[in-house]
């Protein structure tokens, strides 16, 4: 195995990027110095990123990588989670420095939560690294359990009633939910298993295996375990009507989380529902977990939407809306079409992008205006120009309009709708995007350009909560007009792997 | 191949896990839930060790210590540390959602249930797992009443590690066990759970004098 480590560029960055948040997280414990751990982590996490890119560059170049006998194995679907958590994480540590810094002078949380906020920052990062490219079901299972171990810990890093009561619940209904996924798991490995001898099933977890025997499967222990699997991994990625932890702990974390729970934590789990999901297509033809996929998906939108209309609390709202979404990802694979299923993976990239934006801003208006009511915030760009700016087009990219990113990926989802004759679904989904366009909408005028209170001091948040902003804006606006060459090879490449199962292609 | 005589110790085996497990629905006292969970534990970690003897699969004897070991001793020192050190000056489940009579009921049609679950899954089943499988759905099921019943955190818990012991006890059967890999994974996951949910307990505790969960309906949309 150790030899195996330098035989390919690819072992080594795999491993490297499970390592360098590891490292970073040993180096945060030990060094503890406030300047010293921010920089340890935004060094690593750039690392990662770089890390992440080049890793990509590879699955561009040879479809599909295994190293270490199988234990690791990457294609394009894990190509596009890994740039989501990479990008996502990288801006996410720079973010942290303004933001918990300013925590910091607030007195609100002292030098060793401080410490304990990048240790849990960078294992958390570990966790998510470790769901993409893992080929073990099981171990991707414990991963995403013990990413909820790890965003629990930094949820409640404020002592307070509220976030004491947020993580409690998550914990409990992330980790019940999560059991069902195990269940479902197991079900994949018993029938994938249950015909081999003993001594030859030790790969039956493994996703390539289960996808080259899905064929022989018992389909009704199939259809079983995919109902605990999208209920599971469901309730973590927030669909509806399991995911009523998702608001609380979203609102509750700070801001910085907030972002990589909304825009890339959610979409691991789901990226497990995708795995699934290939699975029971292969051996049952894909009708059947489409309907679920679109039902549990245009569930979401409208409670989304309802909620949407009628919140009170910035952070909620944003939280409301990252349900919407990860509604419209599985509605969008649910429809099945080519066109769909490139909109819902394209669409996966450019909401955590968006929403990272929008809890960044949202996480800056909050510590400038001490609170999180809509009612009680307005005017931002008389108050903080830039923050401003950057809080206007995340609303109006979120909402979808053009010439931003979201509407791009929303146009295909719905056209693949209507392509696919999926009328109702189309119909409802579009409705209820209007909806909720009504609810971002009626409070955006006043809180963006509306009378600022007059106590409170002018001036942006310092350069390193405005950098992750421009940066985000500008992959806004680019990915509005065009998806660059590359990523649209490697979602290419991805929607054959969801739509034909076929790995070597 | 399965003589008579242990298919009668793989019966008994299941019915001491039950009643076991009815230890939880039964008592009103923190020490009582984790002495109800260790005594289950413990069964579990004997069932496993009998499926390895039947099966001849050494790695199961292995996952037979580690549950043992890391269930039955480590994770109950952790709890009982737990209740010693909660500020909370009622260590009761004084009046539950669901009173314990009821509660017993309930957890007895439970068991019924997922007997007949157990009959409409049509698995190509041996001995092991038509034993053993409806009781480890039944263990998911007491789980998931004690959660939604009782107003403890700590008994909330509880439940949530009965779920983890119907689903470890599911994997077992069925599967024979996966690789032993993930079954440390799996234990890892379960330890640190425990730990950090004890963590947050202790917050509890000091934020809002109490452990009940009627104190965490604050966040809401209305």
């Amino acid at each position: 195995m150790f030899l195996e480590l330098f035989s390919s560029l690819e072992s080594i960055l795999i491993t490297a990027l499970i390592i360098t948040p590891i490292i970073s997280g040993v180096l945060v414990t030990f060094l503890k110095k406030k300047k010293i751990i921010e920089l340890v982590t935004v060094f690593s996490s750039f690392l990662i990123l770089i890390e992440g890119l080049i890793l990509v560059n590879s699955i561009l170049k040879y479809k599909t990588i295994y190293v270490f006998n199988g234990i690791f194995y990457v294609d394009s679907l894990s190509g596009i989670i890994i740039i989501t958590i990479s990008l996502v994480g990288f801006l996410s540590s720079i973010y942290s420095v303004s933001y918990m810094g300013k925590q910091y002078e607030k007195l609100i949380i002292d030098e060793k939560k401080l410490v304990r906020y990048y240790q849990g920052f960078n294992m958390f990062l570990f966790t998510m690294l470790l769901v993409p490219i893992s080929n073990n079901m099981g171990i991707m299972w414990i991963a995403i359990e013990a990413t909820t171990l790890v965003s629990v810990l930094l949820i409640m890093l404020y002592v307070k009633q509220s976030s004491i009561e947020a993580s409690w619940k998550y914990l409990l209904i992330a980790t019940v939910g999560l059991s069902l996924a195990l269940f479902g798991t197991i079900f994949f490995y018993y029938v994938n298993t249950v015909d081999v001898p003993l001594e030859e099933d030790v790969l039956g977890m493994n996703w390539t295996n289960l996808v080259e025997n899905a064929s022989g499967f018992d389909p009704n222990l199939v259809k079983l375990a995919f109902i605990f699997i999208i209920v599971g991994f469901g309730t973590k990625a927030g669909l509806a009507p399991m995911h009523t932890w998702l608001p609380d702990a979203h609102s509750e974390a700070p801001s910085p989380i907030s972002a990589l729970l909304s825009g890339v934590l959610l979409n691991c789990a789901f990226y497990g529902i995708l795995r699934f999901h290939i699975i029971t297509s292969n051996s049952i033809g894909s009708h059947f977990s489409n309907t679920l996929l679109i039902i549990l998906g245009v569930v979401s939108i409208g409670i989304a939407a309802a909620s949407i209309y009628f919140q009170k609390d910035l952070k909620r709202m944003l939280a409301f809306s990252s349900v919407e979404h990860m509604g419209i990802i599985s509605v969008a694979i649910g429809f099945g079409s080519v066109i769909g299923i490139f909109g819902a993976l394209l669409h996966i990239i450019n909401h955590a992008v968006v929403k990272s934006l929008l809890f960044f801003t949202s996480g800056s208006i909050s510590q400038k205006y001490e609170t999180k009511l809509i009612s009680d915030t307005s005017g931002i760009i008389r108050i903080m120009p830039i923050t401003g700016f950057a809080f206007l087009i995340g609303v109006l990219a979120i909402i979808g309009l053009p010439p931003f990113n979201i509407f791009m990926s929303e146009f295909l989802v719905l056209s693949s709708g209507f392509e696919s004759e999926n009328f109702l679904p189309s119909m409802l989904v579009i409705l209820f995007l209007v909806i909720i366009f009504a609810g971002f909408g009626k409070h955006l005028l006043k809180m963006v350009f509306g009378n600022p209170k007059q106590t409170i001091k002018k001036g942006d948040l310092g350069i390193l909560s405005i950098i992750p902003m421009l940066i985000l804006i500008s992959i806004i606006f680019v990915m509005g007009i065009y998806v660059p060459e590359p990523l649209q090879t490697l979602i290419g490449d991805a929607s054959q792997i969801l739509l034909v199962g076929d790995l070597h292609n | 191949m399965i003589f008579p005589t242990e298919i009668n110790l793989l019966d008994i085996s299941a019915v001491i896990l039950l009643i076991a497990t009815f230890g939880l629905m039964v008592s009103r006292g923190f020490s009582n839930w984790v002495n109800a969970y260790r005594y289950q534990t413990i069964v579990l970690a004997g069932i496993v060790a009998l499926i390895a003897s039947i099966t001849n699969i050494w790695e199961l004897y292995i996952v037979s210590a580690l549950t043992f070991g890391i269930k039955a001793v480590i994770i109950p020192k952790i709890l009982f540390y737990v209740t010693k050190k909660l500020d909370s000056p009622i260590k009761l489940e004084i009046y539950p959602y669901i009173s314990m009579k009821l509660s017993v009921i309930i957890a007895a049609l439970l068991v019924t249930m997922s007997y007949f679950i157990f009959l409409y899954l049509d698995i190509k089943s041996n001995e092991i797992i038509q034993v053993f499988l409806p009781v480890s759905f039944a263990l998911f099921f007491i789980g998931l009443f004690v959660i939604v019943s009782r107003r403890k955190a700590l008994n909330q818990m509880m439940g949530l590690l009965t779920i983890e012991n119907g689903l470890f006890l599911f994997a077992v059967s069925l599967t024979h066990g996966f690789s032993l890999i993930i079954e440390i994974g799996l234990m890892a996951d379960i330890v640190l759970g425990v730990m950090i949910s004890s963590i947050l307990l202790f917050r509890m505790s000091r934020t809002f004098d109490s452990i009940d969960i009627k104190n965490l309906e604050s966040l809401r949309d209305d």
